[in-house]
């Protein structure tokens, strides 16, 4: 043994130490067991021990080397003496003593000695004389020596093998170390960023190698932060010295400024610090990449020089490996790959027999309390491994409370075993808590001399808290607090907010308080909820929750699938519930809801065939009979409601609409096909309070209604020709003509009206039916104040216009009609209109041009292809406004007042008597009727669509995009047509 | 004058620097020569283990120390005395526990070089 050592120490080399004092102690065992010789030895080495450190290490040598040698030659002269032994002469054995001081010798002479005793037998005697007379002779040799010369030798010697540290100034304060005006000055350089230190380290081969050159480099340092990317630094006395040295160097900018940093900021370049990630056993981390991405892990150790800790997390073995089947070539392949691509196995504590069970028992041993699988050790369910430190987040890893309960649980899978050692997280979270602390925080110290102080926040610099203390003792001075020592105190009763989390927003009443854990009854779930007390703050207010998640909102009515829409009743943290049209509860993710419907114009017929409509109060008449406000309506057949006293589903409940009686009792009931003027929302009045808002409500119109009308070219080459309208661009049309099957391109003034008597008119004076223009050549200031023209418009239907029996014609050949087409006047006059035009959209009652879908005047004139008679219809309860129509703009006014002559025919159309109207419609256009009668059924809603004035298309003209809308004929109904101008 | 090994590569992802000197070399030359500075304290030459304790991967700026002598910079960082050499500005980590003992039984101070403790 003693052998064995003293080789390995004789190697400076070997990487394994000793500590020495251990070796020193063995030594000392192996010794006493030897004979009494070495005994003797011994005592001197421990006197010299005293001595110094360096002794020491003599002393080690000098066993060591009488180990060494005492064990190899001791052997050798075992066999060779033994044999040859007889033969010499006793003599020698006396000179060999004389001779040689050497111990190896002596153990020889022992053994040469003992032989000729008869295999030791005897040799006691002999043996220890021989001994005994060779220590004393060494002992009084050494006894000669000055020992604190051979001390004061040996340090020599060492001193000479490696440098005596002695440390460098560190008595020396930082401060002192300040830059004084005698050193050299630092300048910053620009370069590349990220070769900053390739930089440095090429200045630093060059100062080398020019170093004995004739020009060598006279820069004193040069040095790069890891944080300033872009930048060196680089000390030297004067710039020329760092332009020198940077000459030459890939990568450096000298030419964008050599600047000289201040004296005072540049101990703070060597001071910069990013900032310090230290970890300590117990705390969070998460892994930044792999398979455990993510992953919570907790510290259990770290090593020495802080670049490796030991984690503890929760596995996740995939034990549904792909590869159980694969051949085995493949399956090194396969587990790579599913290893990269592959979704990663569940999180999942480490269970003996489901990994035996897949992966055979030969896969994982079991040493101690530790089962090692596939390289990793498992211990109670947690992998436990080494990282680096740069593999993981060690910043904001905000451990949730689920996750830290999991691992409290461990693997026994929450066996009672609720000891969540809370603290941990507080600990990991103690830095967020700095930032949530406010003055006029309620808080208590919990941890260090003034533990168990409660009192207010007063104010927080940096990391210190002033808190006045709400003690006995304490009451009046102010304390200052590490602010990581203080946490928010609650107490029972308390109203709070959450400030963060998953229950962020949550109000309650606190309950009860058990450490940092606060636990409240939410005002909006009525459940308990427990949160990090620095989550929480005192608020009065009663939190509402978040209503709106992503794009959805509560009670939006929300398409979830091709047949399914549903009213969202309850938003939660990032996902909803929502009732079906089957009266289903889904809980629903955003990116679950393919879009929102809007339900505003939407319509059904209610038990009573009153019309119903969103935000209708209405009372089921069979069931349960409940009543509730109207949220949706979908497909004219259900009727989603809400009702705030019924707690199921957060009041919203779906019915059908057939089976709702309107609460409000409306004195217009319908007449069964009849009169549909009730349905008309301009009438409803103040019931109606959504609105129809934006362009999102607006139905299809015809783009422009020349479209399709047959006409005949009255001009130019093509003049005779027969031909239909096939698209307009201000005063061009493009004619498919009937002849040739060719399309011309030609002024509309070019072209004839060919009625569906054969007659002929001019184009444009039907074009002044469409109101729009028809109005605005009345005037576009008329338009704004519509409301009080039409009071007026009672008026409008003065004799002298009614005398008129074109009207529209006169209105057509004013000038303004035709300067329609150019952008001046009329596009003025448009401008002017807008507002008039939006407000009709938005259904004020006393719009004329919120025409809709149920006008009567569409019933009536169903067949009258003009919309704007709709609207015209649209406005009749007061009769004579009706007539006031055109009655905002004199002129055109005068035209719509003239195609009913009199005054009274203008209240029939809002009487809703639909044949006077129709006729006298349908007379003033007769040629359109037709076609727009094909498109227009009753459910048509006819809505203006203001769109972008830009182009020559004004509006659009939209025929109800609701689903609701049925539109029989399928063939020639575009969807929406567009007016030009 | 003395001079530290200077490693190859300014990239070498496993530059080491001393904990004690914060001497910047790569794990082969600490093994192969040592630390420059405090070897006879950190016995790192020929010791991987010990290399991987008294040395670490975890440091922030680069000094290429060219006079240490008269060098501010050196003498801010207390490395005027040391050899020439690439030094780190911060050096995060302890020096071993013995080492760090011996030092006090020399009544040297201790000064880790993650800048923790400024006076």
């Amino acid at each position: 043994m003693s052998d064995d050592e003293s080789h390995s120490r004789h190697a400076p080399s070997d990487p394994a130490r000793y500590d020495e004092e251990e070796e020193e102690e063995e030594e000392e065992e192996v010794e006493q067991r030897r004979d009494s010789l070495k005994g003797k030895q011994r005592r001197r080495e421990v006197e010299e021990e005293d001595e110094d450190d360096e002794e020491d290490e003599e002393d080690d040598e000098d066993e060591e080397d009488e180990g060494t040698s005492r064990g190899r030659k001791r052997q050798k002269r075992r066999h060779k003496r033994s044999a040859v032994n007889r033969f010499l002469d006793v003599e020698a054995e006396v000179n060999e003593e004389e001779e040689e001081e050497e111990e190896d010798e002596e153990y020889g002479g022992d053994e040469f000695i003992a032989e000729p005793g008869g295999e030791g037998e005897d040799e006691e005697g002999p043996r220890r004389s021989v001994h005994h007379a060779r220590l004393d002779r060494r002992e009084r040799e050494l006894n000669d020596q000055d020992l604190a010369r051979i001390a004061e030798d040996v340090s020599q010697r060492y001193k000479r093998s490696s440098i005596r540290y002695t440390g460098d100034m560190n008595e020396v304060p930082q401060r002192l170390l300040m830059p004084s005006v005698n050193d050299a000055n630092l300048w910053q350089v620009r370069c590349k960023p990220g070769r900053e230190r390739d930089i440095v380290f090429s200045l630093m081969r060059k100062a080398i190698d020019l170093e004995y050159s004739t020009r060598p480099l006279s820069i004193l340092s040069a040095f790069q932060r890891d944080s300033l990317a872009g930048i060196i630094y680089v000390e030297a006395r004067s710039q020329k010295q760092v332009s020198e040295a940077c000459n030459g160097l890939v990568g450096v900018y000298p030419s964008r400024g050599i600047n000289l940093v201040p004296i005072e900021e540049m101990a703070s370049l060597l001071l910069i610090k990013k900032q310090d990630l230290t970890v300590a056993p117990g705390s969070w981390v998460r892994m930044k990449r792999g398979k455990y991405q993510g992953d919570l892990a907790q510290v259990m150790d770290i090593t020495e020089n802080g670049e490796e800790v030991g984690l503890k997390f929760i596995p996740r073995i995939d034990l549904n490996p792909k590869d159980e089947v694969a051949p085995d070539g493949k399956k090194r392949k396969k587990t790579g790959l599913a290893m990269s691509t592959g979704i990663r196995p569940p999180q999942r504590f480490f269970n003996y027999e489901e990994v035996v069970k897949v992966y055979g028992r030969k896969m994982v041993s079991k040493r101690n309390q530790v089962y090692v699988f596939q390289n990793d050790t498992y211990k109670d369910g947690f992998i436990e491994k080494d990282y680096k430190l740069n593999a993981l987040v060690l910043e904001n890893v905000n451990p949730t409370l689920d996750e830290i309960t999991r691992f409290g649980k461990g693997q026994d899978g929450g066996e009672g075993e609720n000891t969540v050692d809370l603290s941990i997280i507080a600990e990991a979270s103690r830095k967020a808590a700095i930032a949530v602390l406010q003055p006029g925080d309620h808080v208590e110290v919990f941890e260090g001399e003034q533990s168990g102080v409660h009192g207010v926040v007063d104010s927080i610099s940096q990391d210190i808290v002033t808190v006045n203390p709400v003690g006995v003792d304490l009451e009046g001075q102010k304390v200052q607090i590490p602010a990581r020592s203080v946490r928010k105190r609650f107490k029972p009763g308390d109203h709070v907010k959450v400030m963060a989390g998953k229950n962020a927003d949550e109000t309650g009443l606190v309950v009860s308080v058990a450490g940092n854990v606060v636990t409240f009854l939410s005002d909006m779930s009525m459940q308990e909820v427990s949160v990090f007390s620095k989550d929480l703050r005192e608020a009065a207010e009663v939190g509402a929750g978040t209503n709106i998640v992503g794009n959805y909102e509560l009670h939006d009515l929300v398409q979830l699938d091709h047949q399914t829409v549903g009213v969202i009743f309850k938003t939660e943290r990032d996902s909803f519930r929502v009732l079906d049209q089957n009266g289903q509860v889904r809980l629903v993710q955003p990116h679950q809801i393919s879009m929102r419907r809007d339900s505003n114009k939407a319509i059904a017929t209610d038990a009573e065939n009153h019309e119903l409509r969103i935000n209708d109060n209405v009372k089921e008449n069979d069931g349960e009979g409940r009543k509730g406000r109207v949220l949706h309506i979908h497909q004219s057949f259900f009727a989603f409601l809400h009702n705030r006293d019924i707690a199921e589903n957060g009041g919203v409940f779906v019915t059908r609409a057939r089976s709702l009686v309107s609460l409000a009792p409306k004195g217009n009931v319908m007449k069964p096909g009849a009169d549909l003027s009730k349905m008309n929302p301009a009438l409803s009045g103040g019931a109606m309070t959504g609105g129809m808002v934006g362009s999102g409500n607006m139905g299809r119109g015809p783009r422009d209604r020349l479209i399709g009308v047959v006409v005949k070219v009255i001009k130019g080459p093509h003049k005779g020709y027969d031909g239909t309208v096939k698209d307009t661009n201000g005063n061009i049309a493009r004619v498919e003509l009937q002849t040739g099957n060719k399309v011309i391109t030609i002024e509309k003034d070019k072209l004839h009206r060919r009625n569906k008597d054969g007659s002929l008119e001019p184009l444009e004076a039907h074009r002044s039916m469409g109101p729009p223009r028809g109005m605005g050549g009345g005037g576009g200031g008329g338009y704004g104040g519509q409301n009080f023209g039409y009071q007026g418009s009672a008026g409008a239907g003065t004799p002298s216009w009614n005398r008129t029996t074109n009207p529209y014609a006169n209105g057509g050949k004013t000038p303004t009609w035709n300067s329609s087409a150019t952008p001046n006047p009329y596009s003025n006059a448009d401008g002017g209109r807008t507002p008039g035009w939006n407000s009709m959209s938005s259904r004020t009652p006393g719009n004329p041009y919120a025409m809709q879908s149920k006008t009567p005047a569409w019933d009536s004139s169903a067949k009258t292809p003009n919309p704007y008679a709709n609207t015209a219809g649209s406005w009749s309860p007061t009769g004579p406004s009706n007539s006031g129509w055109g009655g905002a703009t004199p002129k055109p006014s005068s035209g719509w007042g003239g195609a009913t002559p009199k005054p009274a025919a203008t209240s029939a159309w809002g009487g809703s008597t639909p044949a006077p109207v129709s006729s006298g419609w349908g007379g003033a256009t007769p040629g359109r009727s037709t076609n727009w009668g094909d498109i227009i059924d009753t459910w048509v809603r006819a809505l203006f669509l203001w769109t972008e004035p830009s182009q020559s298309c004004l509006y659009t003209l939209e025929f109800c995009a609701d689903p609701c809308f049925r539109c029989t004929n399928s063939d020639d109904c575009a969807n929406s047509w567009s007016i030009w101008v | 004058m003395a001079a530290a090994a200077i490693p190859p590569q300014a990239r070498a992802k496993q530059l080491r620097a001393c904990l004690l000197c914060s001497i910047i070399q790569t794990p082969v030359d600490f093994r192969r020569t040592g630390c420059p500075n405090c070897e006879e304290l950190m016995q790192m030459k020929g010791s991987p283990d010990r290399i991987q304790m008294c040395t670490t991967t975890y440091f922030d700026g680069i000094i290429a120390v060219i006079d240490p002598e008269n060098s501010w910079v050196a003498r801010w960082q207390r490395t005027a005395k040391y050899v020439r050499g690439m030094y780190a500005v911060r050096v995060k980590g302890r020096i071993p526990e013995d080492v760090e003992a011996e030092l006090e039984s020399r009544g040297i101070k201790y000064r880790p070089r993650d800048q923790t403790d400024q006076d």
